[in-house]
């Protein structure tokens, strides 16, 4: 049987939150809808409609404007204006007519009663931004509670092969030699060829040397003869949970009745961080900048595949972070290696996103070097040259400069601890908001290398003076509210505060970095330690500064825009192209826009709290 | 004027009634139309749409009718109805073509005789709204005929006269094309619809009228009397 409004079911079934509805829903929403026409210039709710309505746009735009008349948003074709149904706490609001438009209405009740079989679909209609981008998340959560590269991976993948095996007959001390020769931690024992059982490195402990048995015992004694094994085309999290269940760390591969190999617990638990495992292993081991050059080029190709195994955004970018610190250790000892030993205490110290542990594979340098108080002037410049090899380094190594010359090549970032001290207590004691603009990134430092209480000593100074320092933190503020977020989407294009039409979203600029700076507002008014920003988010929470449900809001829509900033980079990188932070509207899905919009909203409300709590002047 | 012609209706509606034949035209007389001064958003209006094989009412057939109605200016789609009629005879390929009706189709449809009643009962009391009237009017007169031997009134509004009139009070000339349902959604930026069926072209024609109205910016909406077309017009 056809569909009789088969045009006005297409329609519906393809904007969220509808399009998560069954046809049969579907159906009965579309025979619940009157149809509207207004002119430019009218308003909603049109002339005579008394009751609460939703209006689902099918051509032509409106515009919401609060009471002050400020820009609120725009709708275009196929968005849902769901401002007289709910749940948003609005001030007054008014939505005008931009363009000739043809409008589904749906009254609030219907849509009740249509819905109540659908918490998950009405909560869009019901709740407040915040609310629904939660929702969101905790259901990005789910989707991937099950370590995913685990059930991806079969275990042929991954397994030991061959397995290193013996004959039964062997003494204990054989089959140890044996194994320690091998590096494995099992060894599978045979009798005419056969497998017969299997022994540990823990078993030669517990039942041969605590026990007092001479190694010269036959191994047959000690082993275990029930071999647990799965088959090579077993996924991980399947021999994982066999592991679990036998309580055993060893599992042969036995395919057929042939031995293939061995695969242990520890195998499975790197699974998901095999590669990042292996870059850094082989970055500790690289000989020259050529060398670490040729590891870094697989950097952005790993962000890709933690994408695709499912690795939560934050995760990925402690990955990535992580690598980018092994990079720079790596740099320093090559540079040490040939200056020669450091005259004084010195800590490489990373700024920024890099201090943060949120780095992607396409991130900036930026650095400082925190150097002992004893130094001497003539041995100035070591430090000189040490931050030309590492920057260098970093830079070949795809680490671009800082274009704002936030580098330990720079003198003014080369400093002996007091001098910094001295520093950041001008900063904070009388504070400009112009000193503040370029200097906010060094309120977010860790030591990648080197001493590290240097750095420890001076923070500890900073998070005593910053929360008494309102003016400081007013100027910070200031400054943080220069970078606002869309207020969302209008078609194809990202609509900002005045109005304007924008052709791409700034993922870092007009979503991520906002909330940074609001973390970083709220950790030095608090005096907290943290730098991550989730962490900051964390540890300020329940403070005066920010409530536990702000807090959660916030670490929600910097997970939101992260994992959105992480998988767009990835499709970047695996088209071939350079990962930036440009998104096209047109790229973003509209259940994608309907989340970054809520986490906007969050943005917003946050920065306008900010903004009246430190008022300048 | 159009005052008059509206009220010539209502006249012929009586002047019908006691010479109409018991059942479904005698049902539909009986029920008064709605008052020529009547603000349109309190006249209830059904938009219809008949798809046939051709514009010879007494030569061609109906092949499927549909219809919605319009209250307070809003198109109700609870009221969305949407029939097949089967006809005698093989379709004709052309038309088969435009309206995307299979015989297959035609198949599963109502006989005319048993759909014609229930159409009656819904536009009793209603203004009917079409696009080019002379279709529909013609095509349910001949089947009243046919069927119970009487062709009754209709008071009709329609949307193609309502766009002629206002592009008449303009300089500018304008070609019969622009006349057409498809062009007029098209200057008043109402969505292009793919489907092309009888109830698509009802609704269609309702989202017209609603734009026409609204181009006309009137503080309140019009006499119902001041759209309606003359009852014996072509």
């Amino acid at each position: 049987m056809e569909i009789e409004l088969q045009e006005i079911f297409d329609f519906i079934s393809a904007i969220p939150p509808f399009d998560r509805l069954p046809p049969e829903v579907v159906t009965a929403v579309s025979r619940k809808i009157t149809i509207r026409y207004l002119r430019r210039g009218r308003s909603l709710p049109p002339l005579g409609v008394e009751e609460h309505r939703l209006y689902l746009l099918r051509k032509g735009a409106v515009s919401i404007h609060s009471h002050r008349n400020t820009l609120l948003g725009k709708l275009g074709e196929g968005d849902v204006c769901t401002a007289f149904c709910l749940g948003d706490a609005h001030e007054p609001f008014r939505v005008e007519v931009e363009e000739d438009t043809l409008l589904y209405t749906l009254s609030c009740e219907e849509v009740e009663v249509l819905l109540q079989q659908y918490p998950d679909v009405l909560a869009y209609f019901h709740h407040t931004a915040s609310h629904r981008l939660n929702l969101t998340m905790m259901k990005m959560e789910e989707n991937r509670s099950l370590p995913s590269l685990l059930l991806q991976t079969p275990v042929r993948d991954i397994l030991r092969a061959p397995a290193v095996t013996a004959p039964q007959t062997v003494t204990i001390r054989e089959a140890a030699i044996r194994m320690s020769e091998a590096r494995v931690s099992s060894l599978i024992l045979t009798a005419d060829e056969q497998p017969v059982g299997i022994v540990t490195d823990r078993d030669i402990t517990k039942r041969c040397v605590a026990q007092g048995l001479s190694t010269a015992t036959a191994v047959a004694e000690i082993m275990t003869r029930t071999i647990s094994s799965v088959s090579s085309a077993t996924d991980a999290f399947e021999a994982m949970m066999k592991m679990t269940r036998n309580h055993v760390r060893h599992l042969a591969v036995i395919d057929d009745g042939t031995l293939k190999g061995m695969v242990n617990v520890s195998d499975l638990l790197h699974l998901e961080g095999r590669n990042a495992v292996y870059i850094t292993n082989a970055i500790r081991k690289a000989e020259s900048v050529a060398a670490l050059k040729e590891q870094s080029k697989t950097l952005p190709q790993l962000q890709w595949q933690l994408v695709q195994a499912g690795v939560p955004a934050q995760r990925i970018t402690e990955v990535m972070t992580a690598v980018g610190s092994a990079i720079t250790r790596r740099l320093i000892q090559l540079a040490e290696e040939k200056l020669g030993p450091p005259p004084v205490a010195y800590g490489w110290v990373a700024a920024g996103s890099h201090a943060r542990r949120e780095q992607s594979s396409h991130s900036d340098q930026d650095n400082a070097l925190f150097i002992g108080d004893d130094l001497r002037d003539e041995d100035a410049p070591w430090f000189e040259a040490l931050a030309k090899f590492v920057s260098d380094g970093l830079a070949a190594c795809g680490y671009s400069y800082c274009p704002g010359e936030v580098m330990a090549t720079n003198p003014r970032w080369r400093l002996r601890r007091d001098q910094w001290s001295k520093l950041f207590r001008k900063w904070i004691t009388t504070p400009s908001p112009k000193a503040l603009m370029y200097s906010s990134i060094f309120f977010d430092l860790r030591t990648v290398y080197g001493d590290k209480s240097l750095l420890s000593g001076v923070r500890e100074e900073i998070l005593q003076l910053t929360p008494r320092s309102e003016l400081f933190l007013a100027h910070l503020t200031h400054n943080a509210l220069k970078l606002k977020p869309p207020l969302g989407f209008f078609r194809d294009f990202v609509l900002v505060h005045d109005g304007k039409h924008n052709d791409t979203l700034d993922l870092k600029h007009n979503g991520l970095a906002p909330i940074v700076d609001l973390a970083r507002i709220y950790a030095l008014a608090e005096g907290a330690t943290a730098v991550a920003t989730i962490e900051r988010l964390q540890e300020v929470a329940g403070t005066p500064s920010l409530s536990m449900a702000a807090a959660a809001n916030l670490e929600d829509a910097f997970e939101f825009i992260g994992t959105l900033r992480i998988h767009h980079q990835a499709q970047q990188i695996h088209r071939g192209e350079e990962a930036d932070n440009f998104m096209a509207p047109s790229a973003i899905s509209k259940l994608e826009r309907a989340h970054l919009k809520d986490a906007f909203k969050v943005i917003q409300t946050l920065q306008s709290y900010v903004e009246s709590r430190y008022k300048v002047g | 004027m159009l005052f008059e012609h509206f009220l010539g209706a209502e006249a012929r509606r009586k002047r019908l009634l006691p010479r109409a034949p018991e059942g479904a035209v005698r049902d539909f007389l009986e029920i008064p139309f709605p008052h020529y001064r009547t603000p349109l958003d309190r006249v209830p209006i059904l938009a219809l749409d008949f798809e046939t094989t051709g514009l010879n009412p007494v030569r061609d057939h109906i092949l499927s009718i549909g219809a919605v109605v319009v209250e307070r200016l809003e198109i109700q789609l609870a009221t969305a109805y949407h029939q097949v009629i089967c006809t005698e005879g093989a379709l004709h390929e052309a038309g088969v073509i435009v309206h995307h009706i299979t015989d297959d189709h035609k198949a599963q449809g109502e006989a005319l005789e048993r759909v014609l009643p229930e159409l009656l009962q819904q536009m009793a009391g209603k203004a009917l709204l079409v696009h080019y009237a002379p279709v529909e009017r013609r095509f349910l007169q001949q089947t009243c005929l046919r069927l119970y031997g009487m062709a009754p009134v209709f008071p009709i509004i329609d949307t193609m006269e309502i766009a002629r009139r206002r592009l008449d009070q303009r300089t500018a000339l304008y070609s019969p094309q622009d006349l057409r349902l498809f062009n007029l959604r098209g200057r008043h930026n109402l969505p292009r619809y793919k489907a092309h069926n009888a109830l698509n072209d009802a609704i269609a024609t309702a989202e017209l009228l609603l734009a026409e109205l609204e181009l006309k910016q009137l503080a309140k909406p019009p006499a119902l009397g001041t759209l309606t077309l003359p009852p014996w017009s072509r």
